[in-house]
This record gives structure tokens, C-alpha cells and sequence, in this order.
């Protein structure tokens, strides 16, 4: 079952073990610029919000009723990542307009391997875009659906589904009585707000899809553990819908959260970066097809737009490394 | 008849024998209080504090603060006014459920629901 928690999916199969808990939120992030160079990862600046669509049935699009599930809302061209929490291991498939986001493959059921479609918390502790290459990914970006960037309408030209869909399965109660302990998890979350600016942005289009920005640093761990150790008997599954922030106070009557600051004037102010290494893990390969999407801005020229404003290049002086095991306040400090 | 005082005491206290910055004066200090004052008000010395400290004090001791609250005597806020909002409705509701065993309460807890996609 799915709970929706303080913007925080939270999803319990009591049925297979009383720890089997898995949170996932989505944070709101700088936009990393989208040029070739590989950055660390940006922070966390506080959850999207999140709201079931059925409370505000009679504002949102129809299709988000049928489909069921959630919405938040993003401006165009803000980023988002997705972040896992609790220690009992989860086997979690995110997709964006259904194509996986790991292998860049259409919406299928169940877990695969050959190549890997999913990940397993909690060795992967967050997901930030679309696995292009072995270690790096592409940010998730928002852009209005049916305008032609976003990672689902590049592969299947069509523009159906946007928004992202995650289907979680948990560790089989004996492997998990059998081999797990509790451990302490990284954190890159920035506490107090960060800096405001308003910028004007275009589309009123209310369905929002992801597409890739950026390229980052970052791991999809290889599943330490056997596919027979998954419960694949059982799972929950979430659509959740993106708005567009422009919409949102059409539809909720709240305002949306305000647009990040730049990587830029991220930088300048001495907020840190972050770096995340795991001594245990090994990475899957990057997906083909995900590795040939174009970024936003690389389409953007090919269409004579400029999506995404304000892309310079970001001075990247303060990176803290975090290593999986230490304690939540234990990280080294480093610079880049 | 202190129960608050003595629960926030108790909590604070376990919580100081692995992290010493549980003591009075730096919980105070956290949530904005001065620390006799706190003293005061685990000793039941006088009445807990308002809402909104409940709720600092939950945080800081990894409480949850609907428990807090329930303890100091109050109720939060947003469950006033949601229950305000459309009374007969809620009190209705409350006082069906209010015999209902936990297992079957929380069967009651509100899912997100799956469609069709």
C-alpha cells in the first residue's frame, strides 16, 4: 500500500515483513547547466509538493483521473531528483512517460536483468536523470508535453503519458531476515531556504514530461542481491503526474514552490556540491538508447529555441564527499 | 499529574546519554525557550507551552508531535480546522471510530490510489 505522507510516498507491505518501508519524495534541485561537462551532485532544496489528483478531480485534466496516483509541479526547465529512504532493500522501477529510465526501454512488468531495469535501495540512494553512460546520467528537466524534448516523446515520437511512474518490490522477508542489518544513510539535503528568484517562463500547457538537461556524476548500482530474492508476488505502483507550475494554483488553490537559484549563483554563494561513493557498489553500463537523446539545449538548437535560459557554466568550489555507511552529520569535507 | 513534563523529561534525558546536546539549556536554546523555563515546565512547575513550541520540542526529541500535543492537552491546529471545516462529517466520523481497535483503524488509512495506465 501507498500512503502519501508529508509530500512523501510512503510505501508498506506489512504483509511480507513489519520493516518492509520504503519512502520516496522528489526534491527540488538546481538545474545543472547543460553543456559537455560532468558536475557533482547539486543539493536538495526541500520536497515538491505533492497532492492526490482525486482532491482536486474537478480542476485536473481527465486522464489524471483515470490514471489515479499524484501530481506536483515543476516550472518549465526546473529539475527534480528522486530520493529513496528507509533500510529494508526495495527493488524500485522509475520511468519517465513510461520509458525506463535506467535502460530507456518501454514500461514493462515485472524486474529484468541483462540489462538491469531497475534499482535496488538501499544501495541506491537517489536517482537524477536518465542513465546515458556507465556513472553518469542526464537531469531530469521539465518541459511542456508535446513539445518534442521530453525523453518519451524522442524515443516513441508520440506524446502520451508524461509525468514519471515508479513501481516498487520488496526483498523477500527470509533474504532479509537472513542478510540485512540496518544502516545509516547519506544525506545532501540543505536545510533553511535557499535563494528566491522569479524569472518568467512561457508554456500554460498543464501536462509537464521529463527530459534530459545536464550531465552528472552518479552510480545506478548493480543489484547486489539474486532476482529470486525479490518479491515479485508483491508491489505498488504510482503515476505521478506533473503539472505545470503556472497551472498549479488553478488546480490546488496553493502556490507552487518558488524557482530555484541558478547553479551559478548557487556557487557564488559557497553552497556546497556533492560527491557520493559507494566502496561496495558497482555501476550498470549506460542505456543505448538513453545515450543517444538529445540534451534539452542541444534540441533546442536543432529547433531555433533557447529552452533553457540562464545556462552558464557553474564554478564548482565546495564539494562535500559523502560515502555510504558514514553516519548522517559524519562527511568529509573536500574541494574540487 | 504531570504528564507531559515528566514524558518530555524522560525522552529528553535517554536522549542525553548518547548526545549530550540533550540537555536543557541546549534544547531551550533550540526551540526558543528559556531554559528555567523549560525546567518549569518538566517539573509540571507550570501549564506546557503553546502549540507551535509543542511542535519545536517534538521535532528536536524525534517525537511525533500529534502525541506531544494529545500530551500538553491540545489538539493541532490543522486537525481543528479540518474538523471545523465540515463538522458533522468529522464528528461523525470520530465518534463511529472511536471504540475501533488500532489494526482496524488504520486498515482505514487513506491509500493513494492506482488506475488505469
Amino acid at each position: 500500500m501507498i500512503e502519501l505522507k508529508d509530500y512523501n510516498l510512503c510505501f508498506r507491505f506489512p504483509e511480507v515483513h513489519e520493516q518492509a518501508e520504503l519512502r520516496i519524495n522528489f526534491q527540488r534541485t538546481l538545474r545543472i547547466p547543460d553543456n559537455d561537462k560532468e558536475y557533482p551532485l547539486p543539493p536538495g532544496l526541500g520536497n515538491f509538493p505533492l497532492e492526490h489528483v482525486d482532491d482536486y478531480s474537478e480542476r485536473v485534466p481527465e486522464r489524471w483521473i483515470e490514471h489515479g496516483g499524484v501530481m506536483l509541479p515543476m516550472y518549465q526547465s526546473e529539475a527534480l531528483w528522486v530520493n529513496f529512504s528507509g533500510f529494508y532493500p526495495f527493488a524500485v522501477k522509475v520511468a519517465t512517460g513510461k520509458i525506463n529510465a535506467v535502460t530507456g526501454e518501454s514500461w514493462k512488468k515485472g524486474l529484468n536483468r541483462g540489462p538491469q531495469d531497475y534499482m535496488a535501495t538501499p544501495r541506491q540512494p537517489w536517482l537524477d536523470g536518465y542513465c546515458v553512460e556507465k556513472g553518469v546520467i542526464r537531469q531530469f528537466v521539465a518541459m511542456p508535453l508535446g513539445s518534442g524534448y521530453s525523453a518519451e516523446e524522442q524515443i516513441t515520437g508520440e506524446a502520451e503519458h508524461g509525468g514519471l511512474q515508479i513501481v516498487v518490490y520488496p526483498l523477500k522477508r527470509e533474504v532479509f531476515e537472513r542478510r540485512y542489518r540496518t544502516a545509516p544513510s547519506a544525506s545532501r539535503f540543505l536545510t533553511g531556504e535557499a535563494i528566491m528568484c522569479v524569472k518568467s517562463v512561457r508554456s500554460a500547457a498543464p501536462d509537464m514530461g521529463l527530459a534530459p538537461g545536464g550531465k552528472m556524476r552518479q552510480e545506478i548500482y548493480d543489484d547486489p542481491n539474486h532476482l529470486e530474492d525479490w518479491d515479485q508476488r508483491h508491489s505498488s505502483r504510482c503515476f505521478v503526474h506533473i503539472a505545470n507550475s503556472l497551472m498549479w494554483k488553478d488546480f490546488t488553490g496553493n502556490n507552487p514552490p518558488t524557482v530555484p537559484p541558478t547553479a551559478r549563483q548557487y556557487s557564488k554563494a559557497g553552497l556546497p556540491w556533492f560527491d557520493y561513493y559507494s566502496d561496495n557498489g558497482t555501476a550498470v553500463e549506460g542505456s543505448d538508447i538513453l545515450s543517444k537523446l538529445k540534451s534539452v539545449v542541444k534540441l533546442g538548437k536543432e529547433k531555433g529555441d533557447v529552452p533553457l535560459p540562464e545556462n552558464e557554466p557553474a564554478e564548482i568550489n565546495k564539494v562535500v564527499k559523502l560515502r555510504e555507511g558514514l553516519k548522517k552529520h559524519q562527511v568529509r569535507e573536500g574541494s574540487f | 499529574m504531570n504528564d507531559f513534563g515528566e514524558y518530555v523529561r524522560d525522552r529528553r534525558e535517554k536522549l542525553r546519554t548518547w548526545d549530550s546536546s540533550f540537555s536543557v539549556r541546549q534544547v531551550a536554546q533550540r526551540i526558543g525557550v528559556e531554559p528555567s523555563y523549560l525546567s518549569k515546565v518538566e517539573r509540571g512547575e507550570t501549564a506546557p507551552p503553546s502549540e507551535a513550541k509543542v511542535v519545536l520540542l517534538a521535532k528536536d526529541l524525534g517525537e511525533d508531535p500529534d502525541v506531544l500535543l494529545a500530551l500538553a492537552g491540545k489538539v493541532s491546529s490543522d486537525l481543528q480546522a479540518a474538523i471545523r471545516k465540515r463538522p458533522e462529517l468529522f464528528a461523525n466520523l470520530i465518534r463511529q471510530l472511536r471504540e475501533l481497535p488500532d489494526h482496524a483503524i488504520l486498515r482505514l488509512v487513506r491509500e493513494v490510489r492506482d488506475g488505469d495506465w
